[in-house]
C-alpha cells in the first residue's frame, strides 16, 4: 500500500508504479513508489509534518513542492539538511527530522513559543552578557539548540567531482520560455546546453493548469521534449540547478554530487517566478502551501493534497488551482479572491460553472490549528477594507489544505549574481529587471511575462539573440508577443497582521510581521539593516519567499514607495551546496624524488618541503633524537648520503649570463672561472635576502644556479621578470624537477665516490674545494659539485632524474663496506648550523638585509647595479637594530632554547632565538640569535626568554662553531 | 611478446618515475632504447587495443624526448632537417613519426615516433654544441626534456570526457584538432597536452613535471574510472597507429 492519499494514473507522471520503495521516516517504514520524493511519499502516506521550525519549534510542512523553502530539511543517515520535497527515496533510507527534542510528531521544546515575547530578533545583543561571567552559562545552552541537522564527524566521505561543461548558449531552465530559447538558438546552429531542475522538461507545462491553446500542459511538455530531443545540439541537463552565475558567463550547475563548471558564450535565464505565500495567523502550518505546490503534489506524484479546501488567490492561477483540486476529489469550500471583483479568465468562468463558492474582496486572516497545531481545520475569512487591512468579523470554512495563489516573485537570482539592475513595477508590483550585463538574456516569467504565449514568445527572442550574441544566426528577430500577461498577478499587499501575531513573513527565521515593524522601529529602517537585525531572508530559504514581503512591510512603515527600495541582493549559492561540491576530488599534488621508495624501504620518516616528501630522519618516531644524533655522528666521522634532488637548479645561458646574475644577485661573477662556483645570494627590491645558494661555471655562457627547494620557482619568476625588462641576452630554464641530486658528505666521501666516478681526477689538487666538473658517476653523466654546506668534505652529484635511483643503489653499494649511512634533512640541519650557515626563511625573515645576517662578505663592492643594491645602502646607512650572532648557553646543562624564543633586555625585545641544537660534535648548545647591536660581540651576554616565563643566560661565540678553519671541507 | 618473458623495469639504469605502479597494475615490460617500457598489462593485444579504443593511457616516459629553447632555436632546428611550422601550440609532425610542438615562438619540444628509436633526438642532442665561432652564433639551448617531464598517452573516444573532469580546456574532438596544443592545468598541475591520434582513435599526449608522476597518473585513473578506463601497452598503441 502506498498511501492512503495516492490518485489514480494518469496523475503522478513521475511515478514508476510497478516499483514500489520500502523507506522509514522517524523510525517507522512507509512506501512509496520509484520517482517519488521523501515529501511526496509521506504526504500519499498522510504524513504531513517534516520539520519543526528553528526558534519556535512548530510543525512545518510542505510549502513549495519545489525544494525553495526549508520546511522540509531532514537528516537521512549521516547526511543533514536534505530538501525532502527534492531527495528521491530509496529501498531502506533511513529519514529523521531535524531540531527537536523527543520526537518530530512531539517536540518537548515547543514550550519555547510561549516565552515568544522575550526572544524578538537581536534579543542575544541585548542578552546573555550580564552579570560578567553570564555568557559561560548560556552559551552551551544555545550552542545546543543552534543549527539544523547533525553532522557526523566520522562519516566516510562521498564520492563527489566536477566537470567542464561548454555552450555556445546555455538556457537556464527548461520550462516554455527554456525550451523556446533553446530550439531557436539550436536552429541558429549554437551548440545549447539546457540546465532543468525538473525531472521532465517543460517546468510549469508539468504540473500547471494551462487552457490558453485548448491542448493540457503535459501535451505541451511532451511535445517541447520531443522537439528538443530531436536536435543533435541540444543537451539537456535535467534534475541539475544552476546555482551560480559568475563573470564571463561561468555557470555553476549541480546535479547528484557533481558539479558542472558551465562556460557558455550567451545565457539565457529562463528561470521562472516562485508563488509567494500570503501573511497571516497560522501561516506556517502543515496543510497550508502554495497553490502551484499541490499543483505538483496532484500531476507530479499522484498525491491528493487534502480533503477539503479554501483557495486564496488574487490571480486567475487561483482559480485553475481549485478545478485541479476538485478533479482530484477535494471539496473545495470557498476560493477567497483579495481582489474586489475577479478579472475574467476561463479559469473564473471553470470555477463559476463547477459551482463553487467564490468570495471576492476578502482575505484569509487566519489558519485553526489542529490539536498540538500539526494540520488545520478551518480557515478564517474576513472582508477587505479599502486600505488593505481585515475587518475584525470572520467567518470560519471549514478545511484541511488551505493554498495560496496570490503572486508570484521571479526567480532572477541568477541575473543578480551578475549586478543586474532591478526596478519595481507599479503596475504588475514585482521588481523586474531593468538592464543586464553584456552576454545575458532572460525570458519567461523571470522577466515578468506569465501569459502562455507571450513566455513562449520571448522565449524565442531570447533564444536568437543570444544565438546571435554568440555569433550565430543572420536571421530577423522573431516578433515581440502583443500582450505580455504581466498584469493581475501579484497582489501588492496580501499581508494581514495580526494583534496575537503568529503571521509568518520568514519561515526560516520564525519572523513575524512585528518583528519586522518594531526592528524598523529600532532604526533599523533601511532593508539592509532590517536584514541583518532581524535576520529574514537569511535562512536556508535566502529570502525566496520573505524578500519582497519584507520590502513591502517596510516601505509600509517607513512610509517609502517601493519603486525607490530594493530587494537585498542575491548571491551565489542559488540553493545549498555542498562543501563536497566544490572540493570536488581532493587529491593534493605532490612531488617524489627518484630515490623517493629508496627512502620507504630504509625507514625513512617524511616531512613536507612545499610540494615535495624528504626524509626528516630514517627512523621510528620514537627514536627521533638517537637517529638524527647517529646521522650526524656518521657524516662528521665517516661518510653519509642525503637526497637534495628537492634543491632549486636553473641553466642560466647565453653571452649575457654572467651579466645577468651580477644584476639578480649581490656577489660578482663575470671572472668566475668555468669549472669553480661561488655562493649565490639574491636580495629583493627592499634589499631582503630571499634566497641562496651556489653558481657553478660549466662554460662561459653557463652557469648551472641552486636555489632552495621552497624558492626557485619564486626565483625563476622573478629572474624572468627582470629580463623581460632588461633583454639581456640570456635564457633562463628551471631545471629542477630534471636533475636528482645527492650529497655525499663525510671524510670517506671521496673514496666511495673514487669507485663510481673513474673519468674525473678527484684528488684534491685536480678538483679542489667549490670546483665544479661533468663526470660520469656509475655510468651516467652528472654535474659534480664540491660543496661544503654541512662543513665536511662533500660532493653534490646532480644526475638525470631518471637515473636517480640507479645512481643512489650504486653510491649505497659503493659505500657499504665503509658503513655508509644515509641522513636526513634533520642532521643536515645540525651539520650546517655546527658551521653556523644560514638557512633562508629561518635564519632570516621578511626584512632581514645582508648586514644583518653578516652577510656583508657576500656583497660585492664596485658593482654599478643588483637588485636590492640601493635599498641595502640605505638600511645600512641608517644603522643596524639588530644582527645575527652565534651564541651557546652559559649553563652547559640547560636545554636548548627554541626557535622564536625571545631574547630580551629588561622589560624590551631586542631579538629572537633563529636556530639552536645541542651538537652531538661539540657536546653544547649551539645557535643563531638576532641581539641588539651592542650585545653582538664574542664574549657579551644576552638573554633569552624560554618557555613559563624563565630566563636563560646565553653567550656570543663566532662562527664557525666547529672546525673554524673549514679544514674538513676544503680537503 | 613471449609470454612469459618480462624484463624486470629495475634491470636498467633509466626507469619511469612510475614503474612500480605499473607493476602493481600488472604490466609486463619489454626493452626499448635502455628502458624497459610496458608492453602490455597482462591482456590479449586485441583485448587492450579495444581499451585503447574507448578509454585507455599508457606511460611513455622512457621513450626519447628533448628540446630546445631560445633564440635561434628553431632556425637551428630547421637547418637540421625538422619541418616547423609557423604557429605556436601546434605540433608539426617529422618524417620520422615524430613531433615537434612549438610551444613558444622560440621554444620547441620533440617526442619521439612510438617507435623509440630515438635517431632523430639522439642525433639532434649531439649536433648541439656552444660552438668555437666568437660571437657566438645564437642556436638556441637543449631544455632536459627527457628529465623534466613525465609523458602519458591517454587514448580513446571517451578521452574528451574523461579530460572535462580534470582540465578546463574544451578538449573535445571537434573544438581541438589533432596537433593542437593546450598548455594548461590537468589535476591541478602545470600540463602540456597535445592531440595526436593513433590511427583513427583520439589520442591525446599528456606531458608534466615528473616528480609528480605518480599524483598525475592516481588522478586520471581516478577520472576515467567512469569509463571503465584502464592502463593499456605500447603493443596496443602501436597496433592502433598502423604497426610496426
Amino acid at each position: 500500500m502506498t498511501g492512503m492519499n495516492r490518485l489514480p494514473a494518469p496523475a503522478g507522471s513521475l511515478l514508476d508504479r510497478s516499483k514500489t520503495i520500502a523507506f522509514q521516516f522517524e523510525g517507522r517504514t512507509y512506501e512509496g513508489f520509484a520517482g517519488d520524493t521523501v515529501a511526496s511519499a509521506l504526504a500519499a502516506n498522510d504524513v504531513w509534518i517534516l520539520s519543526r521550525s528553528f526558534k519556535y519549534h512548530r510543525p512545518r510542512g510542505i510549502l513549495t513542492m519545489a525544494g525553495l523553502d526549508a520546511n522540509t530539511l531532514v537528516q537521512i543517515g549521516d547526511e543533514p539538511n536534505v530538501l525532502a520535497d527534492r531527495r528521491a527515496i530509496s529501498e531502506g533510507m533511513i529519514v529523521e527530522g531535524q531540531n527537536y527534542s523527543g520526537s518530530l510528531e512531539h517536540d518537548s521544546e515547543t514550550w519555547i513559543e510561549m516565552f515568544g515575547r522575550f526572544l524578538p530578533p537581536g534579543f542575544y545583543y541585548k542578552a546573555f552578557y550580564r552579570p560578567k561571567g553570564a555568557w559561560k552559562f548560556w552559551e552551551p545552552f544555545i550552542r545546543n539548540r543552534a543549527g539544523l541537522g547533525k553532522v557526523n564527524t566520522a562519516a566516510h566521505h562521498g564520492y563527489y567531482d566536477k566537470e567542464y561543461l561548454f555552450a555556445d548558449v546555455a538556457v537556464i531552465g527548461g520550462g516554455p520560455a527554456g525550451v523556446a530559447a533553446a530550439l531557436q538558438a539550436a536552429d541558429a546552429g549554437a551548440e545549447v546546453i539546457v540546465v532543468d531542475d525538473g525531472a521532465q522538461l517543460g517546468g510549469s507545462l508539468t504540473y500547471a493548469r494551462f487552457d490558453s491553446n485548448g491542448r493540457s500542459g503535459r501535451a505541451l511538455a511532451e511535445e517541447a521534449a520531443q522537439a528538443v530531443a530531436a536536435r543533435s545540439n541540444i543537451r539537456v541537463l535535467s534534475g541539475a540547478v544552476c546555482t551560480g552565475n559568475f563573470a564571463d558567463g561561468w555557470l555553476a550547475v549541480i546535479r547528484g554530487n557533481r558539479m558542472y563548471k558551465l562556460r557558455a558564450k550567451a545565457s539565457v535565464i529562463a528561470s521562472g517566478a516562485l508563488e509567494q505565500p500570503a501573511v497571516f495567523r497560522n501561516n506556517d502550518l502543515p496543510g497550508v502551501m502554495l497553490g502551484s505546490a499541490a499543483q505538483r503534489l496532484i500531476r507530479h506524484y499522484g498525491v491528493r493534497p487534502g480533503r477539503e479546501a479554501v483557495v486564496v488567490t488574487a490571480n486567475a492561477d487561483g482559480y485553475a488551482v481549485a478545478a485541479d483540486l476538485v478533479a482530484a476529489g477535494l471539496a473545495v469550500n470557498a476560493i477567497v479572491d483579495l481582489r474586489p471583483d475577479a478579472q475574467p479568465s476561463p479559469h473564473v468562468t471553470a470555477a463559476q460553472q463547477l459551482d463553487l463558492r467564490i468570495i471576492t474582496g476578502s482575505a484569509a486572516v487566519e489558519a485553526v490549528p489542529t490539536l498540538g497545531k500539526r494540520g488545520i481545520s478551518a480557515a478564517l475569512v474576513a472582508a477587505l477594507n479599502d486600505d488593505g487591512t481585515a475587518d475584525a468579523a470572520a467567518e470560519s470554512i471549514p478545511c484541511d489544505l488551505l493554498c495560496m495563489s496570490v503572486g508570484y516573485t521571479s526567480l532572477a537570482h541568477l541575473l543578480h549574481h551578475v549586478g543586474a539592475e532591478f526596478a519595481y513595477n507599479d503596475s504588475t508590483h514585482m521588481y523586474e529587471p531593468a538592464s543586464l550585463p553584456a552576454h545575458l538574456f532572460a525570458a519567461g516569467s523571470v522577466a515578468g511575462a506569465h501569459d502562455l504565449d507571450a513566455v513562449v514568445a520571448e522565449g524565442r527572442r531570447a533564444g536568437s539573440a543570444a544565438a546571435h550574441d554568440a555569433g550565430f544566426g543572420a536571421g530577423a528577430e522573431p516578433p515581440a508577443p502583443i500582450e505580455r500577461g504581466d498584469r493581475h498577478h501579484t497582489h501588492r499587499w496580501p499581508i494581514f497582521p495580526h494583534k496575537r501575531g503568529r503571521d509568518f513573513v520568514d519561515f526560516d527565521e520564525d519572523l513575524q510581521v512585528k518583528d519586522l515593524v518594531h526592528g524598523a522601529a529600532d532604526g533599523y529602517d533601511d532593508i539592509e539593516l532590517l536584514k541583518r537585525y532581524t535576520t529574514v531572508g537569511m535562512g536556508p530559504s535566502q529570502g525566496k519567499h520573505s524578500a519582497v514581503a519584507a520590502v513591502r512591510i517596510l516601505a509600509k512603515e517607513m512610509g517609502r514607495d517601493l519603486q525607490d527600495m530594493k530587494v537585498t541582493t542575491q548571491r551565489p549559492p542559488f540553493v545549498p551546496e555542498k562543501f563536497g561540491h566544490m572540493a570536488g576530488r581532493v587529491f593534493e599534488p605532490g612531488r617524489r624524488t627518484a630515490m623517493h621508495h629508496r627512502h620507504i624501504e630504509l625507514g625513512a620518516k617524511f616531512m613536507p618541503a612545499g610540494l615535495w616528501w624528504r626524509p626528516a630522519y630514517y627512523g621510528k618516531p620514537a627514536d627521533r633524537e638517537t637517529a638524527i644524533r647517529d646521522e650526524v655522528l656518521g657524516v662528521r666521522n665517516n661518510v653519509g648520503l642525503i637526497d637534495v634532488s628537492t634543491l632549486g637548479g636553473l641553466d642560466v645561458r647565453g653571452p649575457d649570463a654572467a651579466e645577468f646574475l651580477n644584476r639578480m644577485y649581490t656577489f660578482t661573477y663575470t671572472k668566475l672561472a668555468v669549472g669553480r662556483s661561488r655562493y649565490v645570494l639574491m636580495t629583493d627590491q627592499a634589499g631582503a635576502v630571499i634566497d641562496d645558494g651556489v653558481a657553478c661555471r660549466f662554460h662561459d655562457e653557463h652557469f648551472y644556479v641552486t636555489a632552495t627547494t621552497g624558492g626557485v620557482d619564486g626565483v625563476y619568476r622573478t629572474m624572468l621578470f627582470w629580463n623581460a625588462q632588461w633583454r639581456l641576452n640570456v635564457d633562463v630554464a628551471n631545471v629542477t624537477a630534471a636533475y636528482a641530486g645527492v650529497n655525499i658528505a663525510g671524510p670517506r666521501s671521496r673514496e666511495v665516490l673514487q669507485k663510481l666516478c673513474t673519468d674525473t681526477d678527484l684528488s684534491p689538487a685536480a678538483f679542489p674545494y667549490l670546483g665544479v666538473r661533468l663526470a660520469t658517476v656509475a655510468g651516467v653523466p652528472c654535474r659534480l659539485l664540491r660543496v661544503g654546506f654541512v662543513g665536511e668534505l662533500g660532493y653534490e652529484i646532480h644526475m638525470p632524474a631518471h637515473y636517480g635511483e640507479h645512481v643512489w643503489d650504486a653510491i649505497m653499494e659503493a659505500g657499504k663496506p665503509l658503513g655508509i649511512r644515509p641522513f636526513g634533512v634533520e642532521a643536515q640541519r645540525v651539520l650546517r648550523l655546527e658551521k653556523g650557515h644560514i638557512i633562508i626563511g629561518q635564519d632570516t625573515d621578511g626584512l632581514t638585509h645582508p648586514y644583518e645576517a653578516d652577510m656583508a662578505w657576500a656583497i660585492a663592492k664596485g658593482k654599478p647595479f643588483f637588485v636590492g643594491q640601493r635599498s641595502i645602502a640605505i638600511q645600512n646607512g641608517k644603522g643596524l637594530t639588530r644582527k645575527l650572532v652565534g651564541f651557546t648557553l652559559t649553563d652547559a646543562s640547560a636545554p636548548p632554547p627554541e626557535e622564536c624564543h625571545l631574547v630580551v633586555r629588561g622589560a624590551d625585545i631586542v631579538g629572537r632565538v633563529t636556530s639552536a641544537v645541542r651538537s652531538p660534535v661539540l657536546g653544547k648548545v649551539v645557535g643563531l640569535a638576532y641581539v641588539a647591536p651592542d650585545q653582538a660581540e664574542p664574549g657579551k651576554s644576552f638573554d633569552i626568554k624560554v618557555g613559563r616565563g624563565r630566563v636563560i643566560q646565553a653567550q656570543v661565540i663566532p662562527i664557525p662553531f666547529f672546525d673554524p678553519e673549514n679544514k674538513r671541507q676544503e680537503m | 611478446m613471449p609470454a612469459e618473458v618480462s624484463i624486470s623495469p629495475a634491470a636498467h639504469p633509466r626507469r619511469s618515475c612510475i614503474y612500480r605502479v605499473l607493476q602493481q597494475a600488472g604490466a609486463r615490460f619489454a626493452p626499448v632504447n635502455d628502458a624497459a617500457i610496458a608492453v602490455d598489462f597482462g591482456k590479449a593485444v586485441e583485448t587492450e587495443v579495444a581499451q585503447a579504443s574507448t578509454m585507455g593511457i599508457a606511460d611513455l616516459s622512457v621513450l626519447p624526448r628533448t628540446g630546445f629553447k631560445g633564440a635561434g632555436a628553431v632556425e637551428w632546428l630547421t637547418s637540421q632537417g625538422l619541418a616547423i611550422g609557423p604557429d605556436s601550440n601546434r605540433a608539426y609532425p617529422q618524417p620520422g613519426g615524430e613531433l615537434a610542438a612549438r610551444l613558444a615562438p622560440t621554444e620547441i619540444f620533440l617526442i619521439d615516433g612510438l617507435a623509440g628509436t630515438g635517431e632523430l633526438i639522439r642525433r639532434l642532442n649531439a649536433a648541439w654544441s656552444w660552438g668555437s665561432e666568437r660571437p657566438r652564433k645564437l642556436i638556441g639551448y637543449p631544455m632536459p626534456r627527457s628529465e623534466s617531464h613525465a609523458w602519458f598517452i591517454v587514448t580513446g573516444n571517451q578521452a574528451p570526457a574523461m579530460f572535462a573532469k580534470i582540465c578546463g580546456v574544451d578538449l573535445r574532438l571537434h573544438r581541438f584538432a589533432v596537433g593542437a596544443i593546450a598548455q594548461t592545468s590537468v589535476a591541478k598541475m602545470s600540463a602540456i597536452v597535445i592531440r595526436a591520434d593513433l590511427g583513427g582513435t583520439p589520442a591525446f599526449h599528456l606531458l608534466a613535471d615528473s616528480a609528480s608522476a605518480e599524483y598525475l597518473w592516481t588522478c586520471v585513473l581516478d577520472a576515467m574510472a567512469e569509463f571503465d578506463g584502464a592502463p593499456v601497452g605500447w603493443s596496443a598503441l602501436r597496433e592502433l597507429a598502423g604497426g610496426g
